[in-house]
């Protein structure tokens, strides 16, 4: 099956740009895969593929670049894409924890896996223009035991108008066939009702003169402020960073009523998420005591509720505000203190 | 897929794929007879596509899964001697890992192909791509081909296994290509499509010259040649270096008339009439192109020039190309420090001053570390270009891409050193005088809560891994402050993203085949200063530890074992999860009989990794050091125990060696929360028997058998699924094998608890 695709909206070099943000392991490297091979390989487009890279982790975040060009084009261009026509958000987490529009078109296309609407996702993004769409990707994938990506890719077919449903769809079928042929059916459901459940809502700004919106600023530090060597003089900084966005739907409860402190989720928790007080036991002796959970670093592995004893620790869907709500903050000894 | 008969001589296939991919395949269609090779980023796919594809039955050459990259040149090297063809890829560390080998295989003349996927040298360690590994490279003696996009991958390796074999050449040929740019980027390509014509391409049969294994025809290899005899072998070296451009250009023109695809020495791009030029290596020549026709638009003699060959310098190519340009800017991705320019700039001004051109030389560092090159900035070194040609002041030599940093966002510590409360006081070892048994009181592990952690939250590592939560349990055994070294692995990448640490101890990175060395000497270093009255820290307080994966168990294995039989006190401690996690999952020699991995695939050919697990633990032991050790986060209280005597014997006798055995979810294809569950299995298998051998008498520490805990293999196996597939029936044979192997360990083990003398 091959089609003559002819792309109308290009940019400069004649190329039609998709960024994929994500999180590692949900799938978006294989998304920007499959979405590449279908446009190359079934609808007679030049293109390109790759992803951003650090080391084999899943949790942190990951770009995936898809690149598409007419036939006779050259496709020379090797970095990452600057001045996307297409955004695809893969976790809804990332829209605050950092800038996933940089550089999209004033006319371009975000896509979200969100429950919220195209409204709500304009607001939280502050974009002033062009095409949003929200899909539930999560919930399809949850539904159908699939992973979000081919739902993603369904909503991403709805959205752009020279993709065909038909040539990504058998992208789908010969990537999992072969290896997993049991995933062949429920990913092409997954796929249908991504291209069908997503609501998509585009957006004119009369006023809007900037072609793209503002890009990520660069690195903070620079060769005035880096101490030589790449020595790194405020160890134990990384309790700056906010794990919560690697969470993939569920999250730990913790029920103190139930508790008898015996420390198993602390021992076991490969993120140091326990905090502890000290207090004292029923014959006035110190004695710790377990008060919550710092959500900030939680991942969601659900290690400790596999290990408590007491059923004290539960496995439940995340929803929105709650690990902010019920977070029990680490006391760090700063410096300045 | 779609066959392409449109092409004069020989039917290619259109494809979408990689750098990586199309070494591979290039290799597995010339079905070379062996690669020797040991993983390390962005090359190690290379190995993993070719042990994927032979899995499959697809090729059938030998893969030698090395212990370093220094036993993989010497694989390849011997190899290469003994009459077949050799394969190998590599990058950054792991080319200077076998740089020593690689005048050996040039000044002896064995041919082979490396592929070099090219990436920046540590340190600090950086993963992404730049030339600082090609550029150690260029004195080697080996010529180097250089690929710019995955086509050229491909169409590369086919030459230069060409040019290494011509009776003028007789050389080993590298193949450098960017590491991810290149490497990682899929691209629409074509590849011959019946490996058949490939073979009658490079030659169905090397030309055998010398045969190591020939006993017909004794010969000599590798003589010990002084002067005046070792400067007429290097004149030979070096006229077959020159010679290999001419083949290049032979085989090029052939390959033409095949594919109609056309290479020159170098590729040239609007050069005819350029007044403005830019020199570039590899894939930053494409985005320059993009920028040529942007700037020919506009009226700009604009070219760009990148190079095909860079070993042999393309002298006589460079000087045509480059002499009629005002002012060519060379962009270089890596820097020959403090030499006013990179080592690509001085060869290119030489040439050129050899044919009196009054071309202005410009050179920018740029893209190191991997930092991405977009057409902006092409648009810049033209920009540069144009105000030297219009006679502003333009600097010669300059770095492109750097920036000042602001003193607001200057790094400020944050955490409070810990304190002796914060690490003390909850763990007390003594000796027994009378029997010199060490006794162990710990507090409970809810008042162990109260105990600092020496890692921070925050750290990067996937959700469930198990390095963390086994490290921390360790360290909940260890009073006091310490130093830690870390080799490179996941714990290593995980906690040190710059510019964040997550150690609040004080923490060191050297690579991984040299932790052991290198903790040594920070040890002597501190007891030297103790004795010259130079430190002001509580040295009764201090405890070195280094902390590797089995991966730094592999290629570090050699300096453990030198520090472990000189004795410092200091403590390694591995984390195991039986693979090179961190690269994405290739084998390790720790990986046991049968498992998959992405070095040890499933096929109709293979049921994962070959070989027995490796004993690290009696190893260790061997070498009769005080204190040697097994642990797992699912027996809390028999780690921490094990740690506070490790500390022990650390701080008053000597060298302490112990593995734990963690969870991996994501390579292991495990549930996230089942980690513990997972090790815990492992231990009351037999597979990982929890034991310690202290002054050389062993104690096994958790027997199951007479804890009545004992389970299957089989029930640790089916918890993952790098393991399902060996409780199939077709995979009856493997798993015997692997549960005789491992009770036999286990009798011995009991066998050794039973007797002080084993």
């Amino acid at each position: 099956m091959t089609m003559h695709t002819m792309l109308t909206k290009t940019n400069n070099l004649g190329l039609y740009e998709i960024r994929m943000e994500s999180i590692g392991g949900l799938g978006a490297n294989l998304a920007g895969k499959m979405l590449a091979e279908a446009g190359v390989m079934h609808m007679g487009l030049n293109g390109s593929n790759f992803s951003s890279y650090g080391s084999e982790k899943k949790g942190s975040a990951v770009k995936a670049f898809v690149r598409f060009a007419n036939p006779e084009t050259k496709l020379r261009e090797s970095a990452p894409v600057d001045e996307p026509h297409v955004v695809v958000v893969f976790h809804e987490a990332m829209l605050t924890t950092q800038n996933c529009v940089s550089g999209l078109h004033s006319d371009g296309i975000l896509l979200v896996n969100t429950k919220k609407s195209p409204d709500e996702i304009k607001q939280l993004t502050g974009l002033q223009s062009g095409t949003i769409m929200c899909v539930d990707a999560l919930g399809i994938s949850l539904r159908e035991k699939t992973r979000i990506n081919t739902a993603m890719l369904g909503a991403l077919c709805q959205a752009i108008d020279f993709l065909s449903v038909d040539a990504v769809k058998a992208v789908i079928q010969e990537t999992f066939e072969v290896k997993y042929p049991k995933l062949v059916a429920s990913n092409l459901r997954t796929f249908d009702a991504g291209y069908s459940e997503g609501l998509m809502t585009t957006y004119i700004d009369v006023e809007n003169t900037v072609s793209v919106t503002t890009k990520q600023a660069g690195t903070l530090l620079g060769y005035l402020t880096q101490p030589i060597g790449g020595v790194i003089h405020n160890p134990g900084n990384s309790i700056l960073k906010d794990l919560s966005g690697s969470r993939q739907g569920y999250l730990p409860h913790f029920n103190s009523e139930t508790c008898i402190h015996c420390a198993a989720c602390d021992m076991h928790c490969p993120d140091f998420c326990f905090v502890w007080e000290e207090g004292e036991d029923k014959r006035g002796r110190p004695q710790q005591f377990l008060s919550g959970i710092d959500y900030q670093y939680c991942k969601g592995c659900m290690k400790c509720v596999e290990v408590c004893p007491t059923g004290s620790l539960t496995s439940e869907q995340e929803v929105e505000g709650y690990a902010h709500e019920h977070a029990v903050k680490h006391h760090f000894a700063l410096v300045n203190e | 897929m779609s066959a392409d008969t449109s092409i004069k001589h020989v039917t290619e296939t259109t494809d979408f794929r990689s750098g990586n991919e199309m070494a591979a395949k290039a290799a597995a269609q010339i079905n070379y007879h062996l690669m020797g090779y040991f993983p390390i980023t962005p090359s190690t796919e290379i190995a993993e596509y070719l042990d994927e594809m032979k899995a499959n039955g697809e090729h059938d050459i030998v893969l030698v899964p090395a212990d370093g990259e220094h036993g993989s040149a010497g694989i390849c090297y011997g190899a290469s001697t003994a009459g077949g063809r050799v394969f190998n890829a590599t990058s950054a560390n792991g080319f200077l890992y076998m740089l020593e080998q690689l005048p050996v295989q040039s000044g002896t003349r064995f041919p082979m192909v490396l592929n070099l996927v090219t990436r920046s040298v540590s340190g600090p360690l950086d993963i992404r791509g730049d030339h600082s590994d090609l550029y150690y490279g260029l004195n080697t003696g080996w010529p180097i081909l250089l690929a710019k996009d995955p086509q050229a991958v491909y169409d590369m390796n086919l030459f230069a296994l060409r040019v290494a074999e011509h009776h003028d050449v007789r050389l080993p040929v590298i193949v450098a290509s960017d590491g991810f740019f290149t490497s990682h980027q899929k691209r629409k390509v074509k590849y011959f499509t019946d490996r058949k014509d490939v073979q009658a391409f490079v030659g169905e049969k090397q030309p055998v010259y010398v045969d190591s294994t020939d006993v017909k025809n004794p010969i000599t290899i590798g003589p010990y040649m002084n002067d005046p005899d070792y400067i007429n072998n290097k004149y030979q070296q070096s006229e077959a270096m020159y010679n290999a451009e001419e083949v290049f250009l032979t085989v090029a023109k052939e390959f033409e008339q095949l594919t109609g695809r056309e290479y020159k020495l170098l590729d040239e791009y609007c050069m005819e009439d350029a007044e403005v030029a830019l020199f570039l290596i590899n894939s930053a020549s494409g985005t320059a192109r993009d920028v040529v026709d942007k700037l020919r638009n506009q009226g700009i003699k604009a070219g760009v020039v990148s190079p095909n060959m860079i070993r042999p310098f393309p002298k006589k190519a460079i000087q045509e190309s480059l002499r009629k340009a005002k002012v060519v800017l060379v962009g270089e991705r890596a820097d020959s420090y403090g030499a006013h320019g990179g080592n690509i700039s001085h060869e290119i001004k030489s040439a050129l001053q050899d044919c009196h051109a009054d071309t202005t030389v410009l050179t920018r560092i740029f893209g190191v570390g991997g930092k991405d090159f977009y057409a902006s900035d092409a648009e810049e070194f033209f920009t540069l270009c144009l105000k030297k040609f219009n006679g502003e002041e333009v600097a010669s030599f300059d770095y492109h891409g750097i920036t000042p940093g602001k003193e607001e966002n200057a790094p400020k510590r944050l955490l409070a050193p810990l304190t002796k409360e914060e690490t003390t006081g909850f763990i007390n070892v003594t000796q027994d005088e009378a029997s010199g048994e060490l006794k162990v009181k710990m507090s409970t592990m809810r008042a162990l809560t109260k105990k600092a952690k020496r890692i921070a939250p925050g750290h990067g590592a996937c959700p469930g891994c198990g390095i963390f939560s086994g490290l921390e349990m360790f360290f909940k055994g260890i009073e006091g402050d310490i130093v830690v070294l870390y080799h490179t692995g996941c714990a290593m990448v995980v906690t040190t993203g710059y510019p964040y640490s997550a150690h609040k101890v004080n923490f060191i990175h050297n690579l991984f085949q040299n932790g052991s060395a290198t903790l040594s000497g920070v040890v002597e270093m501190f007891w030297e200063r103790v004795r010259r009255g130079e430190v002001e820290v509580d040295e009764n307080n201090l405890t070195f530890i280094m902390i590797s994966g089995d991966g730094g168990m592999d290629i570090g294995m050699g300096p453990a074992i030198g520090t472990a039989l000189r004795n410092h006190k200091l403590i390694i401690l591995e984390y195991d999860n039986e693979g090179y996690m961190n690269t994405g999952s290739q084998m390790s020699y720790s990986t046991p009989l049968g498992h998959m991995t992405s070095t040890s695939n499933i096929g109709v050919e293979s049921v994962g990794k070959a070989f027995h697990h490796k004993d690290t633990v009696q190893i260790m032991a061997s070498t009769n050091i005080p204190y040697v050790f097994t642990g797992t986060e699912a027996f809390p209280q028999d780690l921490i125990k094990k740690a506070a005597k490790a500390q022990w014997y650390a701080q008053n006798v000597g060298t302490v060696y112990g593995k734990i055995l963690i969870s991996c979810p994501l390579n292991w294809k495990a549930a996230d929360n089942q980690g513990k569950s997972i090790v815990e299995k492992a231990v009351n298998s037999c597979f990982f028997p929890l034991y310690e051998i202290e002054k050389g008498i062993t104690k096994i520490t958790h027997n199951p058998d007479e804890k009545n805990k004992r389970v299957p293999l089989t029930e640790w196996l089916e918890m993952m699924g790098k393991t399902k597939h060996l409780l199939r029936p077709e995979s009856e044979g493997a798993l015997k094998q692997f549960e005789e192997e491992v009770e036999r360990r286990w009798n011995v083990l009991k066998a050794k608890h039973e007797s002080p003398y084993l």
